[in-house]
C-alpha cells in the first residue's frame, strides 16, 4: 500500500533536462578540454595559511584552472564551463580535551572530516556526509597520522575539517559514465586534502615528522588520434575532464625528508603501461613513482607556505 | 660545526646528534635531529653541570633573545598585531593559571585557562614574561566575565585540586568552600597527568593560590583563609586583585 | 566514542602492554624466517570454513567461518531497473541519424555495453558499528571499487560475456540493467581487521550468484525465463559439461582483497589482531585473474592505518624512575629519543616505496600468495 502520508514523487525515472546548446555543439572533440601541459608538468598551486583567525590552524589550497577553462571564464561560449579547478579551505582546531566520554588516550587523537560544499559539484551534494566523504576523510586520516608525531599531545585531540568549494570532475561533463566512469576527481580532492592540512598542521605549530604532501598520477588513454597503438601513457596530475579514458590512477601522501609514503590509494588496470624499452619498473610501480614526483613538486610549495606562515607569526 | 639555519619547517635537518641534543620541536632519526615544528631554531649552550652538549629547539613562542636571530631572516612587520599561540599542553610541573568551576567537599573542578612558559619564570626571560602578561591579562579579563563561563569550558583542558593538595600544612582541616568559590582564578602546579579526564593541580606552595577572586558586595570576608592565599602569592607574574561586583 | 573513532580506519588497538608489542615485534620481524604467534608460515592463511548458495531468498550466498568464531555472510540480490540515458548517448545517436557519425560510432557500440559503477551497491553492517561509521564505509567503498573496477581482458566466448567485467554483465539492453545488491553481514564483533573475511565471503557469494535466463531479445522490454533451473550464472562457467565431478573453472572471477602486512623486513599475509597491531605498514590489495591468462592482475591498493600508531609507549630502563630509585633524573625535555632496543615505540611515518613493491610483488608473483588464495577458493565446491 502506498505511503499516504507523504508526497511521493513519480514511480518510473525522469529524465533529466537536456540543453538546447548541448545537443548543437557539443559534438564533443571541438569543445573537450585538451591537455595543454606536457606529461610531467604539474598545475600551478595556491597555498596560503592562517586565513581563519578562529582556529589554531588554517590553509586554503586552489589549483590553476585549466587553459580551456580560464579561456571559458573569460569567454564564456556555453553556458556548461569545461572542466573545473579544485579549491578548497581547511581548518585544524585544538589540541583540545577529549570529550568526556573518551578513553584515556597516550596520543593525539586525529578526527578528519572532509566536506563537499552543496554546490561544489556538478550534481548537488548533500548537507550529510556520503560515502565518498568518509572514505575521503579516513584516507586523509591515514596519510596525516603517519606524519604526525601523536605521543607528545597525550590526552588531547585534533580536529581538522576540509570544506572543498570546487571539485575536480571525474570526466568530461558531455562523456556518458562509461566503463571507465570510477570516480577520479576524487584522487585529484584528496591529494588537495593531504598538502592543505599539512600547511594547516604546520600552521597549528602540531609536532609533524615532514611536510607531507599529495600527488596524483594516472594512466590515460586519449585514443582521439584513431591511432590503434594508443597505449596508455604515464601522466602526473591529472584533469580528468581533459582527458577520454583513464585506466587507472594513484594518489599517495609522501614525505620528502625520508623518502616515504604515509597514504598509497591506486586503483585500475595498470597492467599495460607504455614504458621505455629498458624499464625494468611494472605498471603500477611506474604509477606510484610518478604520483611521488607529483607529491615532491607539491611539496616546493607547501614548504614556502609554511615559510610564510612562520614570517606571519613570529613578525 | 655546520651553521644553523634562521628558520625551520618540519622535516628539516638541523644538526647531527653528535654535536646537539635534541630539544622540544625537534625529532631524532638516524643520528641526526630534524625540525618537527616551523618556528626560529635556538641553541642553548651547554649547561655545565648536566649536558655536554648544546640542546637544539625549535621555538613556539618569539623570545627577545631569539629575535635577535630571527629578524634578519623574516622580513618583520609589526610587531604589536601578532599574537604567541598558546596551543602548550599541561605538563608535569608546568604552572598553569585555571578558573574554578565547580567546588565539592573533597575536590575542586577548575578549567585550565592559560599554561605559563616554564621558562617564563626563570628570571633571566624577564622579557618574555613581560610579553605573556599582556595575553594572560585579556585572557582573565574575559575569563573573570561570568557571562563567558559555560561556554568554553569544554574547550579547555579540566583538572581537579584535590583538598589535600590545596595547601602545605593542617592539610586534615581545609574546607573546600572556604577555599575557592566558583569563579576563582587560580595559579597551581601540575602534579600529574591524570586519568582520562582531569589533570592534578596542586597550590601547596607559596607562589600559588588564589590570585584574582570576585566577592559580592555587602557579603562578610567570612573567606578569610582565602584572603590569607591572596597574601601568599607573591606572584612574579600576575597581578591580583578583588572585584567587586 | 572514541573506541569507534579509533576503530575507525585502523581497527581495534588491542590492550597489549609495550612489553608484548616489543616481543612480537622482534619475533615477527626475524630475518628470513618470522615467528608468528599461531605458528603460521608468513603466506599462510588461518583455516577457514565455507559454503555457498545458503539462502534460498537470494540470487547468490555465501558463509565463512574463520576458527576464532567470526563468520561473515553475504546475500546479494538483483532486480531490474530502467537505465537514465545519459545525455551524451542521446546527442551521438541523433547525430548517427544525420549520418555524421564521425568516429563515435565504435564509442556508441561501446556505451551499449558498458555498464555503470553505481549499479552496484554494497553495504557492510558490522556490530558495534553503525553503518555509516568509517570502517563500515571504508571498506565497502574499498571492495566495491575493485568489482567494478575489473575489466576482463583475452578472448573465448565466455570472457565475451563478461566483456566491459562485472559492470558489463549487469547490462541488459539499451534501456535496462540488473542492479546489485552486496549485503555484508559480519556476525559477530570483529576480532582482527574484517577484510580478508568480507572480501572471500563475497567472492564466494558472487561465483555462486545466479540471474534469471533472459527471453526477450535486443531492445524489448526484459522478460525472463521463470525457471531457476534455467538461470545463468553472473559469473559464467565453462567446463560444467566435462563431468560432475571435477570443479567448474571460471574464465572470469570476481576480485580478491588481500591483507599485507609488513613487519622490519619481512611480508606477513592474513594477519591477526596482535599482529597487526606491531605492522609497521598495512597495504590491502586487490587482485584477479585476468582472462585466460594465467598471471594475476592487480586492481587496487590501498593503505589502511597501522594500529601500532596508536600504541603507548615503552620506557627504557636509563629513563625508568622506578628501576633507578628515586635519585634519577627524570630525563631532559624529549626531543625524540633514538629507539632503544627491546623497548616499544609507536611506530611513526610512512612506508618505503620498495617495500610496497616488495609486497605487492609476493601477492602477484608466479605462485605468488594470490594464486594460491584463488586456488583455494576454487575448491569450495559452489553450487
Amino acid at each position: 500500500m502506498a505511503d499516504r502520508r507523504r508526497i511521493n514523487g513519480p514511480p518510473g525515472g525522469t529524465r533529466p533536462p537536456v540543453f538546447a546548446s548541448l545537443q548543437e555543439s557539443s559534438t564533443g572533440i571541438a569543445n573537450r578540454a585538451q591537455r595543454q601541459r606536457q606529461p610531467a608538468e604539474l598545475r600551478k598551486i595556491f597555498l596560503k595559511t592562517g586565513l581563519i583567525p578562529t582556529a589554531s590552524g588554517s590553509s586554503y589550497l586552489e589549483f590553476e584552472p585549466s587553459v580551456s577553462l580560464a579561456a571559458a571564464r573569460s569567454n564564456p561560449k556555453s553556458l556548461i564551463p569545461p572542466s573545473s579547478a579544485l579549491k578548497l579551505a581547511c581548518t585544524v582546531h585544538g589540541p583540545k580535551p577529549l570529550p568526556r566520554s573518551a578513553a584515556f588516550s597516550p596520543n593525539l587523537v586525529l578526527t578528519t572530516h572532509v566536506k563537499y560544499a552543496p554546490f561544489a559539484a556538478r550534481k548537488r551534494k548533500g548537507h550529510i556526509r556520503d560515502a565518498s566523504e568518509r572514505d575521503l576523510g579516513v584516507h586523509l586520516e591515514t596519510a596525516l597520522r603517519g606524519a604526525i608525531i601523536a605521543e607528545r599531545w597525550p590526552k588531547s585531540g585534533l580536529d581538522i575539517t576540509i570544506t572543498i568549494i570546487e571539485a575536480e570532475d571525474d570526466r568530461w561533463w558531455g562523456d556518458a559514465p562509461d566503463s571507465h566512469d570510477a570516480s577520479w576527481g576524487m584522487m585529484n580532492v584528496l591529494a588537495g586534502c593531504i598538502t592543505a592540512a599539512s600547511a594547516a598542521i604546520a600552521d597549528a605549530h602540531i609536532d609533524c615528522l615532514d611536510l607531507v604532501s599529495g600527488g596524483v598520477a594516472a594512466l590515460v588513454s586519449d585514443d582521439s588520434n584513431q591511432s590503434a597503438s594508443s597505449a596508455p601513457r604515464l601522466m602526473l596530475d591529472i584533469d580528468p575532464a581533459e582527458h577520454r579514458s583513464i585506466l587507472s590512477a594513484c594518489v599517495v601522501a609522501y614525505m620528502p625528508a625520508r623518502d616515504e609514503i604515509t597514504e598509497l590509494w591506486l586503483k585500475g588496470d595498470s597492467s599495460r603501461a607504455a614504458l621505455e624499452k629498458d624499464d625494468g619498473r611494472t605498471g603500477h610501480e611506474a604509477l606510484i613513482d610518478g604520483a611521488v614526483d607529483a607529491a615532491r613538486g607539491a611539496n616546493t610549495v607547501l614548504a614556502e607556505a609554511v615559510r610564510e606562515s612562520i614570517a606571519r607569526s613570529f613578525a | 660545526m655546520a651553521s644553523l639555519p634562521p628558520i625551520a619547517i618540519p622535516g628539516q635537518r638541523l644538526g647531527p646528534l653528535s654535536t646537539y641534543s635534541a630539544g622540544p620541536g625537534t625529532h631524532v632519526q638516524q643520528s641526526f635531529i630534524y625540525a618537527s615544528i616551523a618556528g626560529p631554531v635556538v641553541a642553548d649552550p651547554a649547561q655545565p653541570k648536566s649536558q655536554t652538549r648544546p640542546t637544539l629547539r625549535v621555538s613556539r613562542v618569539i623570545s627577545s633573545k631569539d629575535q635577535a636571530g630571527l629578524t634578519s631572516a623574516v622580513p618583520v612587520a609589526s610587531s604589536t598585531t601578532s599574537k604567541p599561540r598558546y596551543n602548550t599542553l599541561p605538563a608535569v610541573d608546568s604552572i598553569v593559571l585555571a578558573r574554578v568551576t565547580r567546588v565539592q567537599k573533597r575536590q575542586a573542578t577548575v578549567s585550565i585557562l592559560v599554561v605559563l612558559d616554564e621558562s617564563a619564570s626563570q628570571p633571566q626571560d624577564q622579557a618574555r614574561t613581560a610579553s605573556d602578561n599582556d595575553n594572560v591579562a585579556s585572557i582573565l579579563a574575559s575569563a573573570a566575565n561570568p557571562e563567558n563561563h559555560s561556554s568554553t569550558d569544554e574547550l579547555r583542558f579540566q583538572a581537579l585540586i584535590r583538598k589535600e593538595d590545596v595547601r602545605a600544612v593542617e592539610k586534615d582541616r581545609v574546607v573546600m568552600d572556604e577555599m575557592f568559590r566558583v569563579g576563582d582564578i587560580v595559579r597551581g602546579s601540575v602534579i600529574s597527568l591524570g586519568d582520562q579526564s582531569f589533570y592534578y593541580i596542586t597550590t601547596a606552595r607559596n607562589d600559588l593560590g588564589v590570585v584574582m577572586a570576585r566577592m559580592s558586595r555587602g557579603r562578610s570576608p567570612d573567606r578569610s583563609e582565602n584572603m590569607q592565599l591572596f597574601e601568599l602569592g607573591p606572584s612574579p607574574c600576575v597581578a591580583f586583585g578583588v572585584l567587586f561586583e | 566514542m572514541s573506541n569507534q573513532r579509533q576503530a575507525s580506519s585502523a581497527s581495534q588497538v588491542p590492550h597489549l602492554s609495550p612489553a608484548e608489542l616489543s616481543y612480537l615485534y622482534t619475533s615477527l620481524s626475524l630475518p628470513k624466517n618470522p615467528i608468528r604467534p599461531d605458528g603460521r608460515s608468513p603466506t599462510q592463511f588461518r583455516p577457514l570454513s565455507a559454503e555457498t548458495t545458503i539462502l534460498p531468498g537470494t540470487n547468490g550466498s555465501a558463509r565463512i567461518g574463520f576458527a576464532d568464531g567470526t563468520q561473515a555472510i553475504v546475500g546479494v540480490k538483483a532486480e531490474v531497473e530502467k537505465t537514465v540515458l545519459a545525455a551524451d548517448t542521446l546527442d551521438s545517436r541523433s547525430l548517427a541519424q544525420h549520418g555524421d557519425a564521425l568516429n563515435r560510432e565504435g564509442e556508441q557500440g561501446s556505451a551499449a555495453v558498458s555498464g555503470q559503477g553505481e549499479w552496484v551497491q554494497m553495504s557492510i553492517e558490522i556490530p558495534g558499528f553503525r553503518d555509516d561509521d568509517a570502517l563500515p564505509v571504508f571498506l565497502s567503498e574499498m571492495m566495491r571499487e575493485s568489482l567494478v573496477g575489473s575489466v576482463a581482458g583475452g578472448n573465448g566466448d565466455a570472457v565475451k560475456e563478461m566483456a566491459g567485467g562485472l559492470k558489463g554483465r549487469l547490462v541488459i539492453n539499451k534501456r535496462w540493467h540488473w542492479r546489485l545488491y552486496i549485503d555484508v553481514l559480519l556476525l559477530s564483533q570483529p576480532l582482527a581487521y574484517p577484510l580478508p573475511l568480507l572480501s572471500l565471503t563475497t567472492h564466494l557469494a558472487l561465483l555462486s550468484t545466479k540471474l534469471p535466463k533472459l527471453k526477450s531479445t535486443g531492445e524489448e522490454d526484459p522478460f525472463f525465463d521463470d525457471d531457476w533451473a534455467a538461470a545463468e550464472y553472473l559469473y559464467p562457467r565453462s567446463n560444467i559439461s566435462k563431468s560432475l565431478s571435477a570443479a567448474p573453472s571460471y574464465p572470469v572471477r570476481p576480485p580478491v582483497t588481500l591483507l599485507v602486512i609488513s613487519v622490519g623486513d619481512n611480508v606477513i599475509f592474513d594477519p591477526n589482531r596482535e599482529e597487526i597491531a606491531v605492522a609497521d605498514a598495512v597495504l590491502a590489495i586487490s587482485v584477479t585473474r585476468s582472462g585466460d591468462s594465467e598471471t594475476l592482475k592487480l586492481l587496487s591498493i590501498r593503505s589502511i592505518d597501522p594500529p601500532s600508531r596508536l600504541t603507548q609507549p615503552g620506557i627504557p630502563n636509563s629513563e625508568n624512575v622506578n628501576m633507578l630509585g628515586a635519585t634519577a633524573a627524570p630525563g631532559e625535555e624529549t626531543g625524540g629519543q633514538e629507539e632503544v632496543e627491546g623497548v616499544w615505540r609507536p611506530r611513526r611515518g610512512g612506508v618505503k616505496r620498495s617495500v610496497i613493491a616488495r609486497m605487492v610483488k609476493t601477492v602477484l608473483g608466479k605462485g605468488g600468495v594470490g594464486e594460491e588464495v584463488l586456488e583455494g577458493l576454487e575448491g569450495v565446491e559452489v553450487q
